[in-house]
């Protein structure tokens, strides 16, 4: 005995436009429907719930600088792995790059000293968290360019080499990233030129406005430089790239280079930020991952990587004030984030495909 | 978030009776996860100015050190007659900041964070809102002192409503070591602990003296995890000193993970915080463990009374912030005896761990023989005794 019907997924040929703004819209209403349900079903109002976690992420000036503090270093992990993403390159590894940036910036940050003024040392610092990043998934691009080795793998590992180099510097008595005047293992504070001040009273650094420049100055270079065309031709169909002369080596190099290097950013963007020092705590916070997710919600798309990032910030910070404002544990907070993602995703298949049920004829 | 009314009813009829330091024993079977109306009790308006929250690392049902500190607000709440918000699993750094700043907003004026990584933050918001009074537990205010990696330039800088609440552990710490040094009989001991800092390089150190009181030759081997509250981290650092032999294991850990690892491989087990032989009953000796409810209830006094107590406040066995567990069914009458005559020693000061001659990894004398290391000595502990196997580095 067999259904007579089959689901079939068709892949649509160009999602139809209208589609890539009501999908995601559509997943986001579905994943709070599915949320209301589990949280009717453990006694909690759905409307008390939304409304507190609107508050505490987008609908005070609180709840928006919080959120735009943490999507800061989520725009650069964002971007970092969408731009390798659309190459069909998988660098998951902008966790690891993010702590190298991290040490980099907090490297550059004390050892050049109280000399130079902010204006150059701030971007000296950043410069060199950002090469920090580079120089951290030098190692798989080269061997991906080369010998076709895979980055999943390799960029994934050296994150676990990453995240013990930050205990290192920190728990080693003595190092150079480590206050010597205490047997604390506390980082040792940047010069203050590199370091800059919020905004007002608030959690949100400046450092804002270099994340976004930088998404949407990347997204134009891919949309509209030959370098992006390249990037386009190569993604869709290598063999034509190569027939059209384009060299995929170099240029799987220098994106994946590209994308540890905007990882390494955030990284650095945290050093001149909120941090002014290495916080060994970073390797707990997934900041690095979470861009993953992020570029996955923007559909790689570079510009819309900064609304996904401050969308998923505000899930986060909304979901952890839920449980000030009201008595929602803190599980159902991460339960409704995980929620929401997951639809968001899944809406992508009704994006990407469309969906028939076919008549098989004949029941037996 | 409110576990469970009833719970804080038995603890406020205990309290009535005059047994103000009560542990966790009468707490820890129920576990209600439904939702109750919460029925404040008015039974002074003294506390109506009062709002008291937590922060919490982990969760108070590990059964460890966030547990210890819940059955501590629990009492408060019984006591004063109040409700306590908690916020859990907050991640220290950063984002904590927002989320103790959100307190603050909601106007919470008595705050209590329970992990050193709250320093920053705690500090940051209390700078913010001298309105508060902010209690930052393990912490140590010279910390936050440019001089040693902090933002504030000079320690009167540092805001006058923060204060620091933590206890002498390492008292504890001897006591059990007592009865793992007598549990083992290969005197190769284990010990999984989650960062190289003073404060678990301080208990690593006082445990082996206490098992070297008693078995000479023991050793003590070190398993970092770089964690304090993840149970598969904990477990396979737990298995892996099994496998290198040891027939004890001991803690600096948030969970019973290591209990459990030693449980199934019949060897014993000292834990840490809160005492749960009821985890692994056969694998369990005793472990040092908190009382951090009178300290919360007269905090919470004062700061109603108008005052903010900002002093650094370091508690014992002496007063009872510091305590031992129960002891397991494997520990004779004999080691608990001698346990009980350090204990008393302890208490009356004539008797300390540190107290000399004790020497580090490589032999070299670093408290001499008849004196006794200051509290400042202590505090910055980074060196490992005689017979630790590892490195005080990670």
């Amino acid at each position: 005995m067999g259904i007579p019907v089959r689901i079939t997924f068709e892949q649509r040929g160009d999602a139809p436009r209208r589609l890539s703004l009501l999908v995601p819209m559509g997943s986001v209403v579905a994943a709070l429907v599915f949320g209301a349900v589990f949280l009717l079903a453990t006694g909690y109002s759905p409307l008390d719930t939304y409304s507190n976690m609107l508050s505490g992420s987008f609908a005070t000036s609180r709840g928006v600088t919080d959120t735009l503090a943490l999507a800061t270093v989520l725009i650069c992990t964002g971007v970092a792995a969408a731009f390798a993403f659309q190459m069909n390159v998988y660098n998951i590894g902008g966790e690891g790059q993010l702590y190298l940036g991290l040490i980099g910036a907090a490297w550059a940050g004390i050892s050049l000293g109280e000399h130079l003024p902010s204006l150059v040392m701030v971007p000296l610092v950043l410069a060199v968290g950002a090469l920090s990043g580079a120089a951290w998934i030098f190692v798989p691009a080269w061997v991906r360019s080369r010998l076709g080795t895979s980055e999943i793998v390799s960029t994934l590992l050296l994150t676990y080499v990453g995240a013990s180099l930050v205990e290192y510097v920190i728990y080693t008595p003595g190092s150079y990233f480590r206050n010597p005047n205490t047997p604390f293992p506390q980082g040792r504070l940047v010069a203050a030129s590199a370091k800059l001040d919020p905004f007002g009273d608030s959690r949100l650094y400046p450092t804002i406005i270099v994340s976004v420049v930088v998404a949407v100055a990347l997204a134009w270079v891919v949309r509209r430089t030959e370098y992006g065309y390249r990037i386009k031709v190569i993604a869709d169909s290598p063999k034509a790239a190569q027939y059209a002369g384009i060299s995929a080596r170099r240029t799987t190099m220098s994106v994946m280079l590209v994308s540890g290097a905007l990882a390494g950013l955030g990284g650095a963007l945290l050093v001149v930020g909120p941090y002014g020092k290495i916080e060994p705590s970073i390797v707990n916070l997934g900041y690095g991952y979470a861009g993953i997710v992020i570029a996955a919600l923007a559909r790689n798309n570079l510009a819309a990587i900064v609304v996904s990032a401050v969308l998923f910030s505000g899930l986060r910070v909304g979901g952890e004030k839920l449980q000030i404002t009201t008595d929602t544990p803190i599980h159902i907070g991460v339960m409704l984030q995980g929620a929401i993602l997951l639809f968001a995703l899944g809406g992508e298949a009704f994006r990407r495909y469309r969906i028939r049920i076919v008549r098989t004829g004949v029941a037996t | 978030m409110r576990k469970a009314h009833k719970r804080v009813l038995a603890l406020a009829a205990v309290a009535a009776m005059g047994l103000a330091a009560c542990g966790g024993d009468s707490a820890s079977t129920e576990d209600t996860t439904a939702p109750e109306e919460t029925a404040v009790e008015e039974t002074g308006a003294d506390y109506g100015n009062l709002k008291v929250a937590v922060v919490y690392i982990g969760v108070p049902d590990d059964k460890g050190w966030t547990y210890q500190h819940e059955q501590g607000i629990l009492q408060l709440e019984s006591e004063l007659g109040i409700e306590v918000k908690r916020v859990e699993n907050v991640p220290e750094g950063d984002e904590a900041e927002a989320t103790m700043e959100a307190l603050a907003a909601e106007g919470y004026n008595l705050m209590f964070a329970t992990s050193f990584g709250y320093g920053t933050p705690m500090a940051r918001v209390a700078a913010k809102h001298p309105e508060g009074c902010f209690q930052w537990a393990t912490g140590a205010k010279f910390l936050l002192t440019s001089e040693m990696g902090g933002e504030f330039a000079t320690f009167d800088d540092i805001p006058a409503n923060l204060g620091t609440y933590f206890g002498a552990a390492e008292e504890a710490r001897y006591l059990s070591g007592i009865a793992a040094g007598k549990a083992s009989a290969s005197g190769k001991i284990g010990y999984v602990a989650a960062f190289p800092i003073p404060e678990v390089i301080r208990g690593i150190n006082a445990f082996t003296l206490g098992a070297q009181s008693v078995n000479p030759d023991a050793t003590v081997q070190v398993s970092w995890t770089k964690t304090w509250f993840d149970p598969t981290v904990e477990k396979e650092a737990a298995e892996s000193l099994l496998d290198a032999g040891v027939d004890v294991l001991a803690q600096h850990q948030d969970t019973t993970a290591a209990g459990l690892a030693a449980d199934a491989r019949g060897a014993k087990w000292v834990g840490y915080n809160s005492d749960v032989s009821e985890a692994a009953p056969n694998a369990w000796l005793t472990a040092p463990t908190w009382n951090w409810g009178p300290f919360y209830v007269q905090t919470a006094k004062a700061v109603a009374g108008g005052t903010c107590p900002n002093e650094e406040y370091y508690g014992s066995m002496a007063d009872g912030m510091v305590t031992l567990g129960s002891f397991g069914s494997s520990v004779d009458a004999d080691t608990q005896a001698l346990i009980a005559e350090k204990q008393a020693a302890i208490i009356d000061g004539s008797f300390a761990p540190f107290d000399g001659p004790v020497s580090d990894q490589d032999g070299k004398e670093v408290v001499a023989a008849g004196s006794r290391p200051e509290l400042l000595d202590l505090l910055g502990m980074s060196y490992f005794v005689k017979g630790v196997i590892g490195s005080p580095q990670g």
